[in-house]
């Protein structure tokens, strides 16, 4: 009885901690990554305020929270940082009552080795690393390998964006390593490799590299699907390439960083963002995959058939999902980057 | 205990607090983290060692360490150019005039320079203003590449930092004593030799204080050469900010940001050696 009496105590004031929670929601997410739209039907419909702010890498993100920093309610980690920032307590257990929607998510992008269970992620989008062309400058077709971009022809119109991680996993695979390999003499390898491409290079951008398409800086680049997509909206002649090597593939999930103030509000924008309708807005937008297996139903289908957006089973042909590296490795990429832009 | 002293207390006590949680105290944690080492899942692990600086002797990070010196000391010679023969119009500028012209040498804090810097983007990439101007004036056939070039970040960083060469400057020109220079012209020098022997030793306390406000934040601006030299360069600044966000390695991160700072001391100190020679030449 006594044990009962806590127990109901406890729920009331759990309970109305709940109800105090206030209407805010700090989410921290990738540049680019959410539409402002769906943030403010979200507040339209639960009265929630979103507050965003951007990050242009995963270890940007995990540092910060890692560090203790930002207050942050919802994070979006891709799927080879979930596993390492579960195991070292940086994420809150999800509450799957709260998440009924959890239900429209494809199986297969659920339960996967790097969460079991999904105890700690909801996948969120699919993207690649590819190849990203403006066809009125260069011709598509004559690029089909990571290695086209070593033309002299390209020279000083490459951009490549400025996170190690990715660049590595693609000049490993264009060397024919695995985009996860880590053994130091391939590294170096491909360290060799992208100094043979500096000379090309007219920049090195992550936050945004569909701008410098746009504004006709740059004629071919290693960018995320979506930038394609996005760019080809206000430039036509965009377009993204398979490279045969097979391109990088990361999945993004969406996570409550442990310590989170408002957990009642992020589950409720999980749930929300899992909605079909919302899901395929989000696809519909940003040019990357969804993982919503009802919200394919709905997609429009000139985007269900756009190959940048959801690409065939022959263009994911050698395709590789990013997986977590030993800090080791990732310092070695770290220093072989500072390296390359160093080296006059 | 008079109120004027009960204030004093206060107000330096007030600082006093403010210096230590702020400045003091963050400082001594990367201090102390310099000293320790990186570990698999924790950012620092307690095991002291001095790794982290020699690892800073690796030919790679000192050349790191010399093309951010390089450009910014490139950068405080052509400020410092282009800033005196200004600083010298202004300070000889009629009463009317000089409030005017020192008040657009400040117009531009009060925007915030990257807002500024973004600008400088719109203005200089391939499609943008001035090409189409040129291009439009026929001056030029093709697009000119100056956006991503080293042109672009010595332009950025020169454009952002050259107020902080005029200001001291004005200040040193404006008090300058004029009758010594009559003097120098009474006794037959030219033009150029009462420049040189008689105005640039009197000004040269602004000379160094511009010096000294151009150099020492053009060593962090890095993000100037981002922008504008599209990321192409490591200079101190991305190194340090890659080993906090990227390499998760806190304490060569911290061992670099504590080199920084020894040299810049060093640097403050020998200004204020030169300052007070200086001053007391002009007094002399």
């Amino acid at each position: 009885m006594k044990k009962l009496l806590i127990a109901v105590a406890l729920a009331g004031v759990l309970g109305s901690a709940n109800a105090a929670e206030e209407k805010v929601l700090n989410l921290y997410n990738w540049t680019e990554y959410m539409p402002k739209e769906v943030l403010k039907a979200f507040t339209k419909e639960t009265g929630i305020k979103v507050k965003e702010s951007n990050y242009a890498s995963t270890e940007e993100m995990y540092a910060k929270l890692k560090a203790g920093g930002g207050g942050y309610d919802l994070v979006v980690p891709s799927t080879y940082f979930v596993q390492r920032m579960a195991r070292e307590g940086l994420l809150e257990p999800l509450d799957h009552t709260k998440l009924p929607n959890l239900k429209n998510v494809d199986p297969k992008f659920l339960d996967q080795p790097f969460d079991p269970g999904n105890q700690h992620s909801v996948p969120y989008l699919l993207s690649s690393v590819g190849i990203t062309v403006d066809s009125a400058k260069v011709d598509p077709k004559t690029i089909t390998s990571w290695l086209d971009l070593w033309k002299p022809e390209y020279k000083g119109n490459v951009l490549l964006m400025d996170v190690a991680r990715e660049t590595f996993a693609v000049v490993q695979k264009a060397l024919g390593y695995s985009a996860n390999d880590t053994d130091p003499a391939h590294i170096e390898a491909a360290f060799n490799k992208m100094k043979e491409l500096l000379p090309s290079v007219k920049l090195f951008n992550a936050e945004s590299p569909k701008v410098s398409f746009i504004q006709g800086e740059v004629s071919v680049g290693i960018t995320w699907n979506g930038e394609a997509f996005m760019g080809q909206q206000e430039k036509k002649s965009l377009t993204f390439v398979y490279p045969k090597e097979g391109v990088i593939l990361a999945m993004d999930t969406m996570a409550i960083p442990k310590g989170a103030k408002h957990p009642d509000n992020a589950h409720k924008f999980l749930n929300f963002v899992m909605r079909p309708e919302i899901a395929a807005k989000i696809s519909e937008s940003l040019g990357y995959g969804t993982l919503n297996a009802e919200a394919i139903k709905l997609l429009p289908k000139e985007l269900a058939s756009n190959r940048i957006v959801y690409p065939t089973a022959d263009d994911l042909k050698n395709a590789e999902l990013l997986e977590d590296i030993p800090t080791e490795t990732q310092g070695l990429y770290e220093k072989y980057w500072s390296e390359l832009k160093t080296a006059k | 205990m008079t109120d004027k002293t009960v204030f004093k207390r206060f107000a330096i006590g007030i600082i006093a607090i403010w210096l230590v949680l702020f400045a003091l105290v963050p400082n001594l944690m990367v201090i102390i983290a310099s000293f320790m080492t990186q570990g698999e899942s924790e950012f620092i692990v307690w095991t002291p060692s001095i790794s982290s600086y020699q690892r800073m002797l690796d030919p790679l990070y000192l050349q790191v360490f010399w093309n951010s010196f390089y450009l910014s000391a490139f950068t405080t010679v052509l400020c410092l150019l282009i800033g005196y023969p200004f600083a010298y119009l202004i300070a000889r500028a009629g009463p009317k005039a000089r409030p005017i012209l020192l008040l657009l040498v400040i117009v531009p804090f009060w925007t915030s320079s990257l807002v500024r810097t973004y600008a400088m983007i719109i203005i200089l990439n391939a499609n943008g203003l001035l090409n189409s101007t040129l291009l439009g004036l026929g001056l030029i056939n093709e697009p000119l590449q100056i956006l991503y070039t080293d042109t672009a970040v010595i332009a950025g960083l020169v454009y952002t930092l050259l107020p902080f060469m005029v200001l001291p400057l004005y200040a040193a020109i404006e008090k300058l004593d004029w009758r010594l220079v009559e003097a120098a012209r009474d006794l037959g020098a030219r033009k150029v030799r009462t420049f040189v022997s008689v105005i640039i030793p009197l000004t040269m306390p602004g000379i160094v204080a511009g010096s000294m406000l151009v150099f020492l934040p053009g060593l962090g601006m890095f993000y100037i050469a981002d922008f504008l030299g599209g990321s192409k360069t490591t200079l101190i600044g991305n190194l340090i900010q890659r080993q906090f966000l990227s390499a998760r390695d806190w304490p060569f991160g911290s061992a670099a940001s504590v080199t920084l700072t020894v040299t810049m001391g060093v640097m403050i100190w020998i200004y204020l050696l030169s300052a007070k020679r200086a001053n007391a030449k002009v007094e002399v």
